[in-house]
């Protein structure tokens, strides 16, 4: 355990798109200013959406001894997922990966970061009956974190933690479901705010502190959430934010710490209390170099570009409305050998560089497609893609596809340093997709079939507040 | 790189082709029996005993030479089963001619088939080895569609006068296919349809593509100083080239999409051969792999029927219709004859067999005495490529 647990290093991912209305054959304009939900795309899920939170990590000094992936929407049963989101990140193999499950496990997740010396990355796609009461207050979104590396966490320092563990039976669901059943929810928060409260009061007491600048309160249970906000001095910030995105599940107590931290100033303190199934609460002091734990994008700024969904579209994405497609064989499943024989191109976007005339072969290849130059067998030279821009060298438009979607755009783009690649676009219409367009590498699930899913890269347009190198 | 002609000049004396349809009721196995039924009743003194090797073409119907030998009941006989996408059809040409050309074998047959309507999909459907699932999962119209836009971009093309050199092919190719009772659509069709015809992939409609069909085809080849035992009317293979290319359209930057270097290579190889300097003024008529409406368009330039960059025009100007100075798919092409992957280059063949004999009938060209087939599979970038020329004379 480091002599001062704490964070050195956050990021938050959310989604391109929000949903702000769901209601069926709508003829009227919605509420303004009603509650929306972040939108995992059609081809995000929490391994995604993790990897894409890790990747903009400002890495300190390691990835520490564990990978960490928290979710309550796991792609696989038994199956480790944070061992793909592992392999994307081209971690070492000497840290392991481990999935946590539950919605308590974002809170347990970001625990262990503090004190072990890990990263963790949040992760949730969350889904109601169409029609839900809480269909627009579920939503989906990732936060990652390094800590418990060293003496001086540069974006927080853990004060105090306390945990209160309840057995309550409020949202659940059977293997193979998709939807939470969730018991009436004046009976859970009286017990999640009793928990919170009694966790909250605990941690404050340990830390030696009588209030805090910024209360962070995470709920399953919306009413919950609200009480205790009102009852610990909140100022609305993690409302507000909620408001925006729904309960992003087990990425939320990351979410709005995340959210938080992009705006609190070095020495002040924060108290995160995550009320779910009892209560984790955390005190933290914010650090020195909070403004360089963070290079990824604030949350704000993601919120602000989101691109508003169509509640047809949402219904199609989730597969909770069932269109014809065309009439095309389904596209073929990965196989093991291959996949695992080439990890560095599937899951990184390594291209292999001829050490002879400097070009990038893409896909990988034992001879330089340009020069037929053979690359040296024992230590080909590889090049990583993935953090590259592309430019479109020329597009097209499926209209047969088989995603759900009446329509992809499948590019064929240059990256910049060499290689080139054939890759579909993501979180853009087709139609708004042009030659000299650029692009981003964005790890996301193609398709699955015969029950693997199939990961690879995805093209997504570069744009200025997703993209900036530095906060 | 050593480009000569064979050892041996080569003929065909002999061809059939089905109708290219909906077979429902025929299998590959039939189809091949028709085709080389066919063939074989053009020489009336050779039985198929007589017929000392067999090549057969099929991308997906059919495994090994058993594909052709049992539905004919080839006994002791060499067949081999080639497959080259959808160029697959001229491979098995390619290859029978190089036999006969060795002196190994005096009679050889080269057969084309596919049965692709016994699936449930409109489209080409291909089963590829286990792979690690990073490949795009390209239609075949996506993959060509990328020609378009590219095109325009290089030379400066609006999208009206794309639209309508799109246009013109596919209305040019359906009423030469009007005029074939082997085609599959023997109907001319409007502009309007096709301009009006549901989006498959980028600018391309369901009538800028090829028509998925059942066929098969066939030919007899001999060696071209034996041609005239068995027929007044050989036609003589006066040059081809094959190229599979190595794919570096798609794997590195530097390819425009605006051509495909694969088919100018192979047509270098077989205009030298055949001793061809301007095939614009040459050649009389050209079967070329109108696969999708912008393949045809690239491919009159890439073939040196246009200059780089005027192809566009000499398509809006009628110059490959079939009163045009260098008629292009005079049967209907892959557009209205249809294209049943194996059998396809061998029914390009067919059609110049046809025409260099004068035996096109209402779609005859006037003097034709030297025509190109040109065949491609795969999509811009990355694909394999054959041109021939055929003769009238030796």
């Amino acid at each position: 355990m480091p002599d001062q647990p704490g964070i050195d290093a956050y990021a938050a991912y959310l989604p391109a798109y929000v949903l702000a209305d769901n209601r069926l054959d709508a003829t009227t304009a919605p509420r303004s200013g009603g509650p929306t939900r972040s939108v995992a795309a059609y081809d995000e899920d929490s391994v995604t959406m993790a990897v894409e939170a890790l990747r903009h990590l400002a890495e300190p000094t390691g990835w520490g001894r564990q990978l960490l992936l928290a979710t309550t929407s796991a792609p696989y049963d038994a199956k480790t997922s944070a061992g793909i989101v592992h392999e994307a990140l081209g971690l070492d193999p000497g840290v392991s990966a481990v999935d946590l499950r539950g919605h308590r496990s974002g809170a347990a997740a970001l625990d262990l970061v503090t004190r072990a010396g890990a990263c963790a990355a949040l992760a949730d796609v969350r889904t109601t009956r169409p029609g839900a009461p809480d269909e627009l207050a579920q939503g989906d979104a990732a936060a990652a974190f390094i800590g418990g590396s060293g003496t001086s966490p540069r974006a927080a320092t853990l004060v105090a933690r306390a945990a209160h563990t309840t057995e309550v039976l409020e949202r659940w669901r059977l293997p193979g479901e998709q939807h939470d059943r969730v018991w009436d929810e004046r009976f859970t928060a009286e017990v999640l705010v009793e928990a919170g409260k009694a966790a909250a009061t605990r941690a404050l007491a340990d830390a030696g502190l009588s209030g805090v600048h910024h209360v962070v309160v995470s709920s399953s249970n919306a009413r919950a959430a609200a009480t205790l906000r009102r009852a610990l001095g909140g100022d609305g910030q993690d409302a507000m934010i909620e408001r925006a995105t729904g309960f992003t599940g087990a990425a939320h107590p990351g979410l709005l710490l995340a959210a938080c931290l992009d705006l609190a100033e070095p020495g002040q303190t924060v108290l995160l209390l995550s009320a779910t199934e009892g209560a984790d609460a955390f005190v933290f002091r914010v650090g020195d170099d909070i403004r360089t734990a963070r290079t990824g994008p604030t949350v704000r700024d993601q919120l602000a570009a989101q691109q508003q969904l169509g509640y047809g579209r949402f219904l199609r994405w989730r597969g909770l409305l069932d269109v014809q497609g065309p009439a095309r064989p389904a596209a073929p499943a990965p196989a093991a050998p291959p996949m695992n024989r080439r990890a560095g191109w599937k899951f990184r976007l390594e291209g292999s560089r001829c050490d002879a005339c400097g070009s990038v072969t893409t896909p990988p290849r034992r001879i330089c497609v340009s020069c037929g130059i053979p690359t040296s067998t024992d230590s080909p030279s590889k090049v990583s893609l993935r953090d590259r821009v592309a430019t479109v060298v020329s597009v097209t438009t499926d209209h047969l596809t088989t995603m759900p979607e009446a329509s992809v755009a499948i590019v064929i783009a240059d990256v910049e340093g060499g290689g080139r690649l054939s890759a579909y676009a993501a979180d853009v219409p087709a139609e708004d997709v042009a030659v000299g367009m650029e692009m981003t590498p964005t790890f996301r699930r193609l398709w699955t079939t015969d029950a693997i899913h199939n990961y690879f890269w995805k093209l997504r347009p570069t744009t200025a507040v997703l993209d900036k190198d530095t906060p | 790189m050593a480009n000569h002609r064979m050892a041996h000049d080569v003929a065909i004396v002999a061809m059939g082709c089905t109708p290219f349809r909906d077979h429902w009721n025929s299998s590959a196995d039939d189809l091949l029996v028709d085709a080389v039924g066919e063939c074989l009743e053009q020489l009336p003194d050779v039985a198929i005993t007589d017929v000392d090797a067999f090549w057969v073409g099929t991308q997906g119907s059919g495994m090994s030479g058993q594909t052709l030998a049992r539905p004919l009941r080839l006994v002791g006989k060499p067949v081999t089963r080639v497959e080259n996408y959808c160029a697959t059809g001229s491979e098995a040409f390619r290859n029978a001619a190089f036999a006969v050309a060795s002196g190994a074998y005096d009679m050889v047959m080269a057969t084309g088939v596919e049965k692709l309507k016994d699936s449930s999909q409109s489209g080409l459907s291909a089963v590829y080895p286990p792979s690690d699932g990073t490949d795009v999962d390209w239609t075949a119209p996506a993959g060509f569609s990328l020609l378009a836009p590219a095109y325009q971009g290089a030379y400066g093309v609006g999208d009206r006068d794309m639209r309508s050199t799109l246009t013109h092919v596919a209305v040019k190719n359906h009423a030469n296919g009007a005029l074939n009772k082997r085609a599959q659509f023997q109907k001319a069709i409007s502009a309007e349809v096709v301009e009006s015809s549901p989006k498959i992939a980028g600018p391309l409609g369901v009538m800028d593509c090829s028509g998925v069909s059942d066929g098969a085809a066939a030919a007899i080849l001999v060696r071209a100083e034996d041609a005239y035992k068995y027929t007044d009317k050989p036609i003589f293979l006066k040059g081809m080239g094959f190229v599979a290319g190595a794919g570096e359209g798609l794997a590195s930057d530097g390819y425009d999409f605006t051509t495909f270097p694969e088919v100018v290579t192979a047509a270098a190889q077989a205009y030298e051969q055949a001793g061809v300097t301007d095939p614009a003024n040459q050649i009389s008529l050209a079967e070329v792999h109108d696969c999708f409406t912008p393949t045809e368009l690239v491919l009159m330039e890439d073939l040196g029927f246009s200059e780089r960059g005027k192809g566009w025009r000499d398509v809006l100007d009628g110059r490959y219709d079939l009163d045009g100075a260098l008629p292009v798919n005079s049967d209907g092409g892959l557009k209205s004859f249809g294209h049943p992957i194996g059998a396809t280059g061998l029914r390009m063949m067919f059609e110049c067999f046809t025409q260099l004999r004068g035996e096109a009938g209402d779609r005859q060209v006037a003097d034709a005495r030297l025509a190109v087939a040109q065949n491609l599979g795969g999509q811009p970038g990355s694909c394999v490529a054959f041109v021939a020329v055929l003769g009238n004379e030796r």
